[in-house]
């Protein structure tokens, strides 16, 4: 019995120390096994379409004869408390892709490598200034732009026809159509707008000549408090008094493009590329047609189209990596004139590539020609490293939204965003 | 954790039939006779083997527990006292920080909110709980065999059930647009569930949690109450019988003394598990709406995972268990207290 048991002790304490073995041999391979190199590469869903990025890769190999690139595709979804966890790693991944809304408060961390130096083999010369200022903090390079993109109104052309409404110009004319299309037909919304669809709103506080926040002396405060805000968030409220979407989600929950549109009823909807795409692809499973149309979110003025939020991504070389100077290689490749050329073809003009040479000329009628006529009117939220704290979920902006929707006074559940924000953003 | 405390409490039966039964050739160590000439705990004492072999038998619980357990829980004490944020997470560092992490805690009003509300929804929950699942169990006593098969294999499905997955179901069941629930309320006939949100307040949010814990809990409490009550000989309730008491007596002058450990444990069981639960909250809206669902153990996750102030959310842990280890207190001195009588 006994020498069963130091038997069964001993087989145990084997295993154990095979298992810790295999560990260590795991790691070393994966690091550094002298020819056999790996990168790794975190891109977000919808970003990198396979067909190019498999393209990138096979470029990359050719230069790089055994290194293999490893490409893993993250949902957004929970993404910030991920890629805190994997650059506080050993071993991160090489590249990573991120929003251009959060770049700065990774770059602050000291997680993200210095590309300063690099600008010259990445060509830097060559990126916009808006897209520039997303990948910069405190004058030091941490990322290279990759693409931008901004949302316009997705419509259903047939229900438009039907209720007799053309694409609008201005507010007013929104409004009236949207109308319209109410009274065309009860038993479908005008417009799909759920209660916290943040971007959006956004872009109605900068038509209002407001701000989300502003830096005042040497801190940052929050700018739902104020007049304009609140007029922002009452054209919000109108347009979603047309949705019976949920006042307390947003647009992913659940997903417009993909649960809430192929079951049908909506005329309109705000949305991105991919979504627009999701949604098309979903109808046709679901054996249904597509027939969509776009417009830019229209502005006060027929001049001018709705100020909009620059949505966009960055790729960034991890601090830890281990493998910097590949990574960094695999990135001026990506993100290089020839390929970001091909990125924009192969998204049809869907992404904005980081360069002007790069564009794609987008076919009448689509959503990239729509999508290019508001960017010019894009803009991005406050460039500090605090901003992403602001965004993290419980988001206060969406908070205030709700509470707005729901008939709370702007002024004070603005004002008590504000205090969040505040809390938040000079952390 | 219920699986835990069965092992636990059928291991005390099981341990002193083993000496008597191994009969390994050790004739100097046991005297023969002596196990069954004493059957006081005493003389089985004696007949334990001694030497290493037992520490080496409880070493691989004990290894585990100090590496699972032990080790994480000092870490946990460690960086309560530190300062961690982003910042210093991915730098790998972390400054000393003294007390600053609980008095900012102890000085915040969101805190002490959330303590409040934790204690509420444990007090709720365990008693619907040990109500819904006493009253199954005793269901389960009377019914038949077919239809006792039947509850039983139900219970134990739900028992079995991911609790991630039935979050989904519930989230599903209670959906603003497309929920069955509106739907059954519309089709009952109430008015004003045309896009009911389930979820607009915290306290909406919490009863729908309620409903999911006590469903996925109540099952543990009836198939224990159940076998609590198969050991209640019928001869008891017949003496009851005859002195003309009816079923509310018998519950509480036969069956309720007569299972009252069972009562305690499980009470304090549910008690532990409610306060601790953190799944079936956080998925359920993420401590949302506002913040206002939200018990201990989410805030600490919302804090320290979400808001990336690591060291602060380790405070808040600290702060939960010693308020666990304050209530659990009570216990343990009941438990004492019976060891002491018997």
């Amino acid at each position: 019995m006994k020498r069963k048991l130091i038997a069964a002790v001993g087989v145990a304490g084997m295993m154990a120390g095979v298992a810790a073995c295999g560990n260590g041999g795991d790691d070393k391979g994966k690091t550094d096994a002298g020819g056999a190199k790996e990168i790794t590469v975190w891109v977000m869903d919808g970003s990198a379409p396979k067909a190019w990025i498999d393209e990138v890769n096979k470029e990359f190999a050719a230069k790089h004869p055994g290194v293999t690139v490893k490409v893993e595709v993250q949902a957004w979804k929970g993404i910030q408390e991920k890629v805190t966890t994997a650059l506080s790693e050993n071993t991160p991944p090489d590249v990573l892709e991120l929003g251009n809304t959060q770049t700065a408060g990774y770059a602050v961390t000291g997680g993200l490598a210095d590309l300063t130096k690099d600008k010259g083999g990445l060509g830097a010369d060559a990126w916009p200034k808006s897209m520039l200022e997303s990948a910069e903090y405190e004058g030091k390079l941490y990322s290279a732009p990759w693409y931008a993109a901004n949302r316009v109104v997705v419509y259903d052309k047939k229900a438009f026809e039907k209720a007799g409404v053309t694409p609008p110009k201005t507010r007013d004319e929104w409004i009236a159509g949207l109308d319209k299309l109410k009274a065309a037909d009860p038993n479908t919304q005008p417009i799909y707008l759920p209660g916290q669809s943040w971007y959006v709103l956004a872009g109605l506080v900068w038509d209002e000549g407001g701000e989300l926040a502003v830096k005042d002396g040497g801190k940052w405060k929050g700018g739902l408090g104020t007049p304009q805000a609140a007029s922002a968030m009452e054209f919000y409220k109108k347009l979603q008094s047309y949705s019976t979407a949920p006042k307390d989600k947003d647009e992913a929950s659940p997903q417009q493009s993909t649960d809430v549109v192929p079951k049908g009823g909506v005329a309109s909807w705000i949305g991105l590329g991919w979504e627009a795409g999701g949604a098309e692809k979903a109808l046709k499973d679901a054996g249904k047609e597509a027939d969509f149309g776009y417009f830019p979110i229209p502005g006060k003025t027929a001049d001018k189209p709705g100020t909009v939020f620059l949505g966009g991504s960055n790729l960034a070389v991890a601090e830890r990596s281990k493998n910097k100077e590949l990574a960094k290689e695999w990135l001026a490749l990506a993100t290089g004139k020839d390929q970001m050329t091909k990125y924009a073809a192969e998204v049809k003009g869907s992404l904005l590539p980081n360069q002007a040479a790069a564009n794609f000329t987008p076919a009448p009628g689509s959503f990239a020609e729509a999508m290019g006529k508001a960017g010019v009117n894009g803009r991005i939220t406050p460039v500090t490293p605090g901003w992403a704290n602001v965004e993290t979920e419980p988001n206060p902006l969406k908070e205030f939204m709700t509470k707005v929707l729901k008939g709370e006074d702007p002024a004070k559940a603005g004002a008590e965003a504000d205090k969040e924000i505040a809390n938040r953003i000079n952390k | 954790m219920t699986v835990h405390s069965q092992g636990a409490a059928t291991a005390p039966q099981d341990a002193p039939h083993e000496p008597g039964g191994p009969k390994a050739p050790q004739p100097p160590q046991r005297p023969a006779g002596v196990p069954e000439a004493a059957p006081a705990p005493r003389g089985r004492r004696a007949a334990l083997p001694s030497g290493w072999l037992p520490y080496l038998l409880v070493a691989p619980a004990v290894l585990s527990m100090a590496v699972l357990l032990l080790y994480p829980l000092a870490k946990n004490v460690i960086l309560s006292f530190q300062k961690v944020d982003k910042i210093e997470f991915i730098q790998r560092k972390a400054p000393f920080h003294g007390v600053e992490n609980y008095t900012q805690l102890l000085g915040d009003a969101q805190f002490w909110t959330v303590v409040l509300r934790s204690f509420l929804f444990t007090a709720a929950n365990v008693a619907v709980i040990m109500v819904v699942g006493s009253l199954i169990g005793l269901l389960l006593n009377r019914l038949g065999k077919w239809m006792r098969l039947v509850l039983s294999m139900a219970l134990v499905m739900a028992w079995a059930m991911p609790i991630v997955a039935s979050v989904t179901v519930f989230q599903w069941l209670f959906d603003e647009q497309f929920g069955v629930m509106n739907w059954l309320m519309r089709t009952l006939g109430f008015s004003g569930y045309e896009q009911h949100n389930w979820f607009e307040s915290g306290l909406s949010t919490l009863v729908i949690i309620t409903v999911l814990v006590v469903w996925g809990s109540v099952p543990f409490v009836a198939l224990n109450m159940y076998a609590g009550l198969t050991t209640v000989g019928g001869e008891l309730y017949e003496a009851a019988r005859m002195d003309g008491a009816n079923g509310w007596q018998t519950f509480w002058q036969v069956v309720f003394p007569n299972l009252k450990p069972f009562f305690l444990v499980t009470t304090f069981l549910e008690v532990i598990w409610v306060f601790k639960a953190f799944t079936q909250v956080y998925a359920m809206n993420r401590g949302g709406p506002d913040r206002a669902s939200e018990t201990l153990p989410v805030f600490a996750f919302v804090e320290g995972q979400s808001q990336g102030h690591y060291a602060l959310a380790a405070a808040i842990s600290v702060l939960t268990i010693v308020m666990l280890v304050v209530v659990m207190s009570f216990y343990f001195r009941l438990i004492l207290k019976q060891e002491e009588e018997q």
